[in-house]
């Protein structure tokens, strides 16, 4: 695992390893409304990762003592797959990584969504990462959004995730494995783009205040790009369904 | 004008009582993924749950019955009872296909059901419940031509169940497929009247 005997150097002639700028997100892409038996869905490419979202509800909560007559409870499930990942890093099962990322999406969720809007039931989110290279959590939640969207769950916001991360003085955007291992420390926050309200805040290491402020300047405008991708990918499913229809008359 | 709105689109700049909208700061954002209709002010859902009204014709199937109260699964959140009994004599199985109207939804979890109808025989349909307002169109339009061509007994549940009888039903459920994934095309009325015409020949 990380540690400094062996850190590589991470940032070449102003460059990052994989030739991004620091400020560079990872190529993006997202589809939506991707599983037939889900309520709504998402598949997310970002970079190497590759993740699968899916969106149940709004049904009735179980068990039955924890539904709550006033709102919907969020139930949040993130997992990695056996083989999303290289080495000991992102095990599969409910271990205690898992549990926190799942704990802190459904936390993330539950201040975007309408909860009084469905009284007594209960929204199932999952996330499922099929392949793994840094900022999975990140891209669990831009990915649930979407889903989110496409289930047509009352929502307040889009919501989005990205990380930044510091390696020596440079705060660097979008960290991917290697860089999340080596750097000095990193920070996954998730947006509300609508008012730049922060729904998600971790971090690894240390920053100092002004470059907390610095770094979420940085997530806050590869934030338009991100909801740019998410936007595009809903809209893409009702253009794609009146495309099918056309090829159907002119056959 | 019609456009599409993600949650947390912008609709209007002053605050409006809108249906799946909501009002921030003294403006207006979308809350859902809908169509916005600017002229009618008015957010069509293009996707979502059932949102029971009273008054609501909904086609569901009895799945419990106990001393005349009956719980009816409309395949929605919300849990849903027919209370029979006193003036009304008649029993209902479970597994009874009924329609019914919704009397009252209480405290927005329980939906009390009125005037219960057996459905015997036929075939039930599941389609996505914002869909059906299109489904049925304007003056039942769609339904209509979709029943006088296929000779169906149809009968259209708001919670988006679809129950079919007699006639051709495997291009009636095709024709409602159709109409559920392009309802948000326009023209729609017009291409199914066409499809219909050309698959009777």
């Amino acid at each position: 695992m990380a540690s400094k005997a062996n850190k590589p150097e991470l940032i070449v002639n102003g460059k990052r390893l994989d030739g991004r700028d620091f400020g560079d997100l990872r190529s993006l892409t997202i589809e939506a409304s991707v599983l037939r038996n889900a309520d709504g869905s998402a598949y997310l490419e970002w970079g190497n990762n590759k993740v699968l979202a899916a969106v149940f509800g709004p049904r009735e909560a179980t068990p039955k003592h924890m539904q709550d007559p006033a709102k919907a409870i969020v139930k949040c499930r993130y997992a990695m797959a056996p083989f999303s990942s290289i080495g000991e890093h992102g095990r599969t099962g409910p271990n205690r990584r898992a549990m926190e990322i799942s704990k802190v999406t459904q936390e993330a969720f539950e201040n975007t969504i309408m909860l009084t809007d469905f009284p007594g039931s209960e929204i199932d989110i999952f996330i499922e990462i099929l392949q793994s290279d840094g900022g999975t959590r990140a891209a669990g939640i831009t990915a649930a959004s979407v889903a989110l969207a496409s289930a047509g769950i009352h929502m307040k916001d889009l919501i989005y995730a990205v990380s930044v991360g510091k390696i020596g003085e440079h705060l660097v955007l979008d960290l991917n494995m290697i860089e999340d291992n080596y750097s000095d420390s990193d920070m996954p926050m998730a947006f509300s783009p609508k008012d730049e309200k922060v729904l998600l805040l971790q971090m690894d290491g240390d920053f100092s205040k002004e470059e907390v402020a610095r770094a979420m300047r940085m997530g806050l405008d590869a934030g338009k790009v991100i909801s740019k991708v998410q936007k595009d990918a809903l809209l893409a499913v009702y253009s794609k369904a009146a495309a099918g229809q056309k090829q159907e008359n002119g056959a | 004008m019609r456009n599409i709105v993600m949650p947390g689109d912008i609709v209007a700049q002053m605050p409006m009582q809108l249906e799946n909208a909501y009002v921030d700061e003294g403006k207006t954002y979308s809350k859902i993924l809908g169509m916005y209709e600017e002229g009618a002010k008015l957010i069509i859902p293009l996707e979502g749950a059932w949102n029971p009204r009273i008054d609501d014709l909904v086609v569901g199937v009895v799945v419990s019955a106990k001393n005349f109260v009956y719980e009816v699964d409309l395949s929605s959140f919300m849990r849903s009872i027919l209370i029979g009994g006193k003036f009304d004599t008649r029993t209902y199985k479970p597994g009874e296909v009924i329609e019914a109207i919704v009397k009252d939804v209480e405290d927005r979890r329980t939906i009390i059901l009125d005037r219960p109808r057996t459905l015997y025989g036929g075939s039930l349909l599941n389609v996505k419940a914002v869909k059906i307002p299109r489904i049925i169109g304007k003056n039942d339009t769609m339904i209509g031509q979709i029943a006088n061509a296929t000779k169906c007994t149809i009968v259209v549940g708001k919670n988006g169940n679809i129950w079919l009888k007699g006639g051709d039903i495997a291009l009636a459920t095709y024709a409602i497929k159709k109409v559920e994934n392009e309802a948000h095309t326009s023209g729609l009325t017009e291409k199914i009247k066409v499809m219909l015409e050309n698959s009777s020949k």
